[in-house]
Protein backbone atom coordinates (compact mmCIF):
# COMPACT_ATOMS: atom_id res chain seq x y z
CA UNK A 1 0.00 0.00 0.00
CA UNK A 2 3.05 2.24 0.14
CA UNK A 3 3.14 4.96 -2.37
CA UNK A 4 -0.31 5.41 -2.59
CA UNK A 5 -2.50 8.07 -0.96
CA UNK A 6 -5.43 8.90 0.57
CA UNK A 7 -7.43 11.63 0.45
CA UNK A 8 -9.33 13.06 3.68
CA UNK A 9 -12.35 15.49 3.68
CA UNK A 10 -12.46 17.00 6.64
CA UNK A 11 -15.20 19.34 7.83
CA UNK A 12 -13.53 22.36 8.99
CA UNK A 13 -16.12 24.73 11.58
CA UNK A 14 -15.34 27.75 14.22
CA UNK A 15 -18.78 29.11 15.27
CA UNK A 16 -17.23 31.62 16.58
CA UNK A 17 -15.95 32.72 13.41
CA UNK A 18 -17.43 31.45 10.22
CA UNK A 19 -21.63 31.01 9.65
CA UNK A 20 -21.28 27.53 8.44
CA UNK A 21 -18.96 24.38 7.74
CA UNK A 22 -16.75 24.13 5.13
CA UNK A 23 -15.07 20.97 4.14
CA UNK A 24 -10.92 20.74 3.18
CA UNK A 25 -8.55 18.29 1.08
CA UNK A 26 -6.04 16.96 2.74
CA UNK A 27 -4.04 13.99 0.76
CA UNK A 28 -2.52 11.38 3.63
CA UNK A 29 0.07 8.54 2.72
CA UNK A 30 -1.47 5.25 2.87
CA UNK A 31 -0.19 2.86 5.01
CA UNK A 32 -1.35 -0.96 6.16
CA UNK A 33 -3.19 -1.46 9.40
CA UNK A 34 -4.29 2.60 9.32
CA UNK A 35 -7.03 3.44 11.19
CA UNK A 36 -8.94 6.48 10.31
CA UNK A 37 -7.37 7.82 13.68
CA UNK A 38 -4.12 7.64 12.62
CA UNK A 39 -4.95 9.47 9.12
CA UNK A 40 -6.56 11.95 10.87
CA UNK A 41 -3.35 12.13 13.26
CA UNK A 42 -0.91 12.26 10.25
CA UNK A 43 -3.07 15.44 8.89
CA UNK A 44 -2.89 17.22 12.10
CA UNK A 45 0.95 16.73 12.81
CA UNK A 46 2.33 17.10 9.58
CA UNK A 47 -0.36 18.73 7.31
CA UNK A 48 -2.25 21.64 9.31
CA UNK A 49 -2.24 21.69 12.82
CA UNK A 50 -5.61 23.78 13.09
CA UNK A 51 -7.71 20.54 12.48
CA UNK A 52 -9.61 20.26 16.16
CA UNK A 53 -10.44 16.31 17.10
CA UNK A 54 -10.94 14.74 20.04
CA UNK A 55 -8.78 11.18 20.94
CA UNK A 56 -7.75 9.63 23.53
CA UNK A 57 -6.87 5.69 24.04
CA UNK A 58 -6.80 4.74 20.66
CA UNK A 59 -7.75 1.33 21.36
CA UNK A 60 -12.18 1.88 21.58
CA UNK A 61 -12.14 1.74 25.25
CA UNK A 62 -12.53 5.82 26.09
CA UNK A 63 -15.27 6.68 23.67
CA UNK A 64 -13.51 9.84 22.54
CA UNK A 65 -12.74 9.94 19.25
CA UNK A 66 -16.79 9.46 18.13
CA UNK A 67 -17.36 10.99 14.35
CA UNK A 68 -19.37 10.30 11.18
CA UNK A 69 -17.00 8.77 8.83
CA UNK A 70 -18.27 8.24 5.46
CA UNK A 71 -21.63 9.14 6.50
CA UNK A 72 -21.63 6.69 9.35
CA UNK A 73 -21.23 7.47 12.97
CA UNK A 74 -17.95 5.35 14.09
CA UNK A 75 -15.16 5.70 16.14
CA UNK A 76 -11.95 6.95 13.92
CA UNK A 77 -9.66 4.76 16.49
CA UNK A 78 -11.51 1.49 15.83
CA UNK A 79 -12.32 2.06 11.82
CA UNK A 80 -9.65 0.85 9.54
CA UNK A 81 -9.11 3.04 6.30
CA UNK A 82 -9.39 -0.26 4.19
CA UNK A 83 -12.48 -1.44 5.57
CA UNK A 84 -13.88 1.47 4.31
CA UNK A 85 -12.72 0.49 0.47
CA UNK A 86 -12.89 3.59 -0.51
CA UNK A 87 -9.81 6.20 -1.49
CA UNK A 88 -11.73 9.61 -0.14
CA UNK A 89 -13.26 9.56 3.38
CA UNK A 90 -15.39 12.01 4.49
CA UNK A 91 -15.04 13.20 8.22
CA UNK A 92 -17.49 14.99 9.79
CA UNK A 93 -18.36 15.54 13.62
CA UNK A 94 -21.18 13.92 15.26
CA UNK A 95 -24.50 14.83 14.35
CA UNK A 96 -27.37 16.04 17.02
CA UNK A 97 -24.40 17.51 19.21
CA UNK A 98 -23.30 21.66 18.98
CA UNK A 99 -20.24 21.82 17.00
CA UNK A 100 -17.09 23.19 19.64
CA UNK A 101 -14.47 23.29 16.49
CA UNK A 102 -14.37 21.00 13.64
CA UNK A 103 -15.07 17.41 14.42
CA UNK A 104 -14.87 18.69 18.10
CA UNK A 105 -18.92 18.28 19.79
CA UNK A 106 -19.91 19.44 22.73
CA UNK A 107 -21.06 16.67 24.49
CA UNK A 108 -22.37 18.28 28.21
CA UNK A 109 -26.18 17.53 27.60
CA UNK A 110 -25.33 13.91 26.66
CA UNK A 111 -23.31 13.42 29.92
CA UNK A 112 -26.35 15.43 32.07
CA UNK A 113 -28.76 13.32 30.55
CA UNK A 114 -27.13 10.06 31.79
CA UNK A 115 -26.36 11.49 35.36
CA UNK A 116 -30.13 12.48 35.28
CA UNK A 117 -31.26 8.73 34.96
CA UNK A 118 -29.15 8.21 38.46
CA UNK A 119 -26.36 5.57 36.83
CA UNK A 120 -25.62 4.13 40.63
CA UNK A 121 -26.64 1.52 42.78
CA UNK A 122 -29.07 2.84 44.96
CA UNK A 123 -30.01 0.93 48.32
CA UNK A 124 -32.27 1.64 50.92
CA UNK A 125 -32.24 -1.56 53.15
CA UNK A 126 -28.65 -0.94 54.19
CA UNK A 127 -27.45 2.65 53.02
CA UNK A 128 -24.20 2.81 55.02
CA UNK A 129 -23.02 -0.25 52.94
CA UNK A 130 -22.33 1.99 50.59
CA UNK A 131 -19.93 3.80 52.04
CA UNK A 132 -18.55 1.19 54.10
CA UNK A 133 -18.82 -2.35 52.69
CA UNK A 134 -18.94 -4.83 54.96
CA UNK A 135 -19.33 -8.00 52.40
CA UNK A 136 -20.26 -8.79 48.88
CA UNK A 137 -23.42 -8.59 46.90
CA UNK A 138 -23.78 -12.12 45.54
CA UNK A 139 -25.70 -12.21 41.74
CA UNK A 140 -26.47 -15.46 40.01
CA UNK A 141 -24.91 -15.59 36.37
CA UNK A 142 -28.30 -15.46 35.22
CA UNK A 143 -28.79 -11.67 37.16
CA UNK A 144 -25.56 -10.34 35.55
CA UNK A 145 -26.54 -12.02 32.21
CA UNK A 146 -29.73 -10.28 32.23
CA UNK A 147 -27.88 -6.38 32.06
CA UNK A 148 -24.27 -7.43 31.51
CA UNK A 149 -24.13 -6.07 28.18
CA UNK A 150 -25.45 -2.83 29.06
CA UNK A 151 -22.20 -2.15 31.81
CA UNK A 152 -19.97 -2.53 28.60
CA UNK A 153 -21.17 1.08 27.09
CA UNK A 154 -18.53 3.50 26.73
CA UNK A 155 -20.28 6.57 26.73
CA UNK A 156 -18.88 7.66 23.22
CA UNK A 157 -22.54 8.98 22.18
CA UNK A 158 -22.58 7.31 19.20
CA UNK A 159 -25.80 6.12 19.63
CA UNK A 160 -27.20 9.39 20.50
CA UNK A 161 -26.13 11.16 17.44
CA UNK A 162 -27.65 8.50 15.39
CA UNK A 163 -30.84 8.52 16.87
CA UNK A 164 -33.88 10.07 14.78
CA UNK A 165 -35.76 11.17 18.15
CA UNK A 166 -32.72 12.71 19.28
CA UNK A 167 -32.55 14.61 16.24
CA UNK A 168 -35.89 16.49 16.80
CA UNK A 169 -36.57 16.05 20.95
CA UNK A 170 -34.14 17.70 23.39
CA UNK A 171 -36.04 16.31 25.81
CA UNK A 172 -35.33 13.02 25.25
CA UNK A 173 -32.68 11.50 27.59
CA UNK A 174 -31.16 8.99 24.33
CA UNK A 175 -30.62 5.33 23.93
CA UNK A 176 -27.40 5.95 26.08
CA UNK A 177 -29.18 7.20 29.04
CA UNK A 178 -32.39 4.63 28.52
CA UNK A 179 -30.59 1.64 28.01
CA UNK A 180 -28.56 2.76 31.23
CA UNK A 181 -31.52 2.96 33.56
CA UNK A 182 -32.69 -0.55 31.99
CA UNK A 183 -29.35 -1.96 33.45
CA UNK A 184 -29.61 -0.29 37.06
CA UNK A 185 -33.35 -1.40 36.76
CA UNK A 186 -32.43 -5.30 36.20
CA UNK A 187 -29.48 -4.96 38.09
CA UNK A 188 -30.24 -7.36 41.54
CA UNK A 189 -28.79 -5.42 43.83
CA UNK A 190 -30.74 -1.85 43.16
CA UNK A 191 -33.66 -1.17 45.03
CA UNK A 192 -34.90 2.25 43.37
CA UNK A 193 -37.63 0.39 41.68
CA UNK A 194 -40.48 2.82 41.38
CA UNK A 195 -38.17 6.19 41.25
CA UNK A 196 -36.03 5.14 38.37
CA UNK A 197 -39.62 4.62 36.50
CA UNK A 198 -40.35 7.84 37.17
CA UNK A 199 -37.24 9.35 35.83
CA UNK A 200 -38.31 7.91 32.30
CA UNK A 201 -41.86 7.77 32.27
CA UNK A 202 -42.44 10.75 30.91
CA UNK A 203 -43.63 12.69 27.78
CA UNK A 204 -40.35 13.08 26.87
CA UNK A 205 -38.87 9.68 28.55
CA UNK A 206 -39.22 5.91 26.84
CA UNK A 207 -42.23 6.33 25.10
CA UNK A 208 -40.50 8.18 22.47
CA UNK A 209 -38.25 5.75 21.10
CA UNK A 210 -39.83 4.72 18.39
CA UNK A 211 -37.28 1.68 17.84
CA UNK A 212 -35.33 2.97 14.70
CA UNK A 213 -32.69 1.09 15.85
CA UNK A 214 -29.70 3.05 14.75
CA UNK A 215 -28.61 2.71 17.94
CA UNK A 216 -27.33 -0.49 18.13
CA UNK A 217 -26.49 -0.51 14.51
CA UNK A 218 -23.45 2.12 15.32
CA UNK A 219 -22.19 0.56 18.55
CA UNK A 220 -18.73 0.22 18.93
CA UNK A 221 -18.82 -1.99 21.66
CA UNK A 222 -21.85 -4.24 20.43
CA UNK A 223 -24.29 -3.13 23.28
CA UNK A 224 -27.81 -3.52 21.85
CA UNK A 225 -29.71 0.12 23.12
CA UNK A 226 -32.45 -0.29 21.39
CA UNK A 227 -33.09 -3.75 23.00
CA UNK A 228 -32.63 -2.51 26.31
CA UNK A 229 -35.45 0.29 25.68
CA UNK A 230 -38.13 -2.12 24.65
CA UNK A 231 -36.58 -4.16 27.81
CA UNK A 232 -37.23 -0.76 29.90
CA UNK A 233 -40.80 -0.37 28.14
CA UNK A 234 -41.62 -4.06 29.03
CA UNK A 235 -40.77 -2.89 32.96
CA UNK A 236 -42.65 0.29 32.99
CA UNK A 237 -46.10 -1.08 31.27
CA UNK A 238 -45.95 -4.34 33.69
CA UNK A 239 -44.44 -2.54 37.08
CA UNK A 240 -47.19 0.41 36.66
CA UNK A 241 -50.02 -1.94 35.66
CA UNK A 242 -52.75 -1.39 38.56
CA UNK A 243 -53.72 -5.54 37.93
CA UNK A 244 -49.78 -6.45 38.70
CA UNK A 245 -49.51 -3.33 41.57
CA UNK A 246 -52.43 -5.78 43.39
CA UNK A 247 -51.18 -8.96 42.79
CA UNK A 248 -48.35 -7.85 44.19
CA UNK A 249 -49.76 -6.39 47.32
CA UNK A 250 -51.74 -9.30 47.83
CA UNK A 251 -48.90 -12.30 47.13
CA UNK A 252 -45.87 -10.24 47.87
CA UNK A 253 -44.83 -10.96 44.44
CA UNK A 254 -41.58 -8.69 43.30
CA UNK A 255 -42.72 -5.85 40.63
CA UNK A 256 -39.04 -5.45 40.16
CA UNK A 257 -35.97 -7.79 39.97
CA UNK A 258 -34.96 -6.68 43.28
CA UNK A 259 -35.00 -5.52 46.65
CA UNK A 260 -33.50 -8.45 47.60
CA UNK A 261 -31.65 -8.04 51.15
CA UNK A 262 -30.24 -11.59 51.42
CA UNK A 263 -27.59 -10.42 48.44
CA UNK A 264 -25.05 -9.32 51.30
CA UNK A 265 -23.03 -11.91 52.11
CA UNK A 266 -20.27 -11.33 54.85
CA UNK A 267 -16.98 -12.80 54.91
CA UNK B 1 -52.06 10.94 33.63
CA UNK B 2 -49.06 8.87 33.58
CA UNK B 3 -47.06 8.60 29.95
CA UNK B 4 -47.62 4.63 30.52
CA UNK B 5 -51.04 4.71 30.81
CA UNK B 6 -51.84 7.20 28.10
CA UNK B 7 -49.20 4.02 26.20
CA UNK B 8 -51.37 1.42 27.43
CA UNK B 9 -54.44 3.16 25.51
CA UNK B 10 -52.63 3.77 22.35
CA UNK B 11 -51.52 0.42 22.06
CA UNK B 12 -55.07 -1.03 23.05
CA UNK B 13 -56.63 1.26 20.95
CA UNK B 14 -54.50 0.30 17.90
CA UNK B 15 -55.00 -3.13 18.56
CA UNK B 16 -58.80 -2.92 18.78
CA UNK B 17 -58.94 -0.29 15.27
CA UNK B 18 -57.00 -3.09 13.68
CA UNK B 19 -60.31 -5.55 14.08
CA UNK B 20 -63.21 -2.82 14.52
CA UNK B 21 -61.69 -1.38 10.97
CA UNK B 22 -61.83 -4.55 9.51
CA UNK B 23 -65.57 -5.23 9.56
CA UNK B 24 -66.17 -1.71 8.85
CA UNK B 25 -64.41 -2.26 5.50
CA UNK B 26 -65.90 -6.14 5.64
CA UNK B 27 -69.23 -4.63 5.60
CA UNK B 28 -68.50 -1.82 3.26
CA UNK B 29 -67.19 -3.90 0.67
CA UNK B 30 -66.93 -7.29 1.02
CA UNK B 31 -70.02 -8.54 2.62
CA UNK B 32 -72.15 -5.58 1.29
CA UNK B 33 -71.53 -4.47 -2.06
CA UNK B 34 -70.20 -1.14 -2.39
CA UNK B 35 -72.12 1.12 -4.21
CA UNK B 36 -74.83 -0.66 -2.36
CA UNK B 37 -72.78 -0.17 1.25
CA UNK B 38 -72.98 3.78 0.66
CA UNK B 39 -76.56 4.35 -0.09
CA UNK B 40 -77.87 6.97 1.65
CA UNK B 41 -80.79 4.81 2.98
CA UNK B 42 -78.73 1.77 3.42
CA UNK B 43 -76.06 3.68 6.18
CA UNK B 44 -79.16 4.87 7.79
CA UNK B 45 -80.55 1.61 8.38
CA UNK B 46 -76.95 0.58 10.14
CA UNK B 47 -77.06 3.12 12.27
CA UNK B 48 -80.81 2.27 13.71
CA UNK B 49 -79.41 -1.38 13.98
CA UNK B 50 -77.87 -1.33 17.89
CA UNK B 51 -75.26 -3.57 17.66
CA UNK B 52 -74.27 -1.91 14.37
CA UNK B 53 -74.50 1.67 16.01
CA UNK B 54 -72.67 0.56 18.95
CA UNK B 55 -69.54 -1.01 17.02
CA UNK B 56 -69.68 2.26 14.88
CA UNK B 57 -69.27 4.41 18.08
CA UNK B 58 -66.85 2.68 19.28
CA UNK B 59 -64.97 2.94 16.39
CA UNK B 60 -64.96 6.45 16.64
CA UNK B 61 -63.47 6.88 19.95
CA UNK B 62 -60.88 4.26 19.54
CA UNK B 63 -60.03 5.92 16.08
CA UNK B 64 -59.92 9.37 17.58
CA UNK B 65 -58.52 8.69 20.67
CA UNK B 66 -55.55 6.82 19.09
CA UNK B 67 -55.11 9.23 15.78
CA UNK B 68 -55.48 12.60 18.31
CA UNK B 69 -52.95 11.24 21.11
CA UNK B 70 -50.58 10.16 17.79
CA UNK B 71 -50.88 13.96 16.74
CA UNK B 72 -50.25 14.84 20.56
CA UNK B 73 -46.94 12.71 20.19
CA UNK B 74 -45.92 14.32 17.53
CA UNK B 75 -46.14 17.75 18.29
CA UNK B 76 -44.26 16.86 21.60
CA UNK B 77 -41.27 15.73 19.49
CA UNK B 78 -41.49 18.94 17.33
CA UNK B 79 -41.06 21.65 20.43
CA UNK B 80 -39.85 21.10 23.86
CA UNK B 81 -40.80 23.44 26.39
CA UNK B 82 -43.11 22.79 29.66
CA UNK B 83 -45.26 25.37 28.77
CA UNK B 84 -45.65 23.60 25.09
CA UNK B 85 -46.11 20.24 27.22
CA UNK B 86 -48.44 21.22 29.25
CA UNK B 87 -50.44 23.19 26.30
CA UNK B 88 -50.81 20.12 23.53
CA UNK B 89 -51.76 17.54 25.91
CA UNK B 90 -55.14 19.92 27.08
CA UNK B 91 -55.31 21.40 23.70
CA UNK B 92 -55.32 17.48 22.19
CA UNK B 93 -57.75 16.26 25.00
CA UNK B 94 -60.35 19.08 24.45
CA UNK B 95 -60.24 18.44 20.87
CA UNK B 96 -60.55 14.64 21.19
CA UNK B 97 -63.41 15.10 23.44
CA UNK B 98 -64.97 17.73 21.03
CA UNK B 99 -64.49 15.07 17.85
CA UNK B 100 -65.89 12.83 19.38
CA UNK B 101 -69.01 14.39 21.45
CA UNK B 102 -69.45 15.78 17.75
CA UNK B 103 -69.37 12.02 16.06
CA UNK B 104 -71.69 10.28 19.16
CA UNK B 105 -74.22 13.35 18.19
CA UNK B 106 -74.48 11.91 14.69
CA UNK B 107 -74.48 8.21 15.48
CA UNK B 108 -77.11 9.41 18.04
CA UNK B 109 -79.61 11.55 15.43
CA UNK B 110 -79.40 8.91 12.53
CA UNK B 111 -79.68 6.04 15.67
CA UNK B 112 -83.03 7.56 17.11
CA UNK B 113 -84.33 8.37 13.22
CA UNK B 114 -83.97 12.03 13.76
CA UNK B 115 -82.23 12.07 10.70
CA UNK B 116 -83.75 11.04 7.50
Amino acid sequence: MDGRELALRIQRFDPSIEERPHVERYAVPLKDGMTVLDALIYAKDRIDHGIALRFSCRMASCGSCGMKINGRPRLACETQVSDLRSSTITIQPMDNFPIVRDLVVDLESFFSKHAAISPRLVRKGDPDEQDSPSGEYLMTPQELESFVQFTYCIKCGLCSSSCPTSSTDALFPGPQALAQEYRYLQDARDEAGDERLDLVDTEHGVWRCHFAGTCSAVCPKGVDPALGIQLLKRHVMAARSPLRRRKSKRTGARLFPNPNKDLLTRP
Amino acid sequence: MRESTIMQLQYGTAILAIGLVTVHLLMQGVLVPYGEAISFQRVLSVYRNVVDAALLEVLLIVVLAHGFNGLRIILLEWRQSARWTRGVNWVVLLVTLAAISYGTRTVILAATGQVS
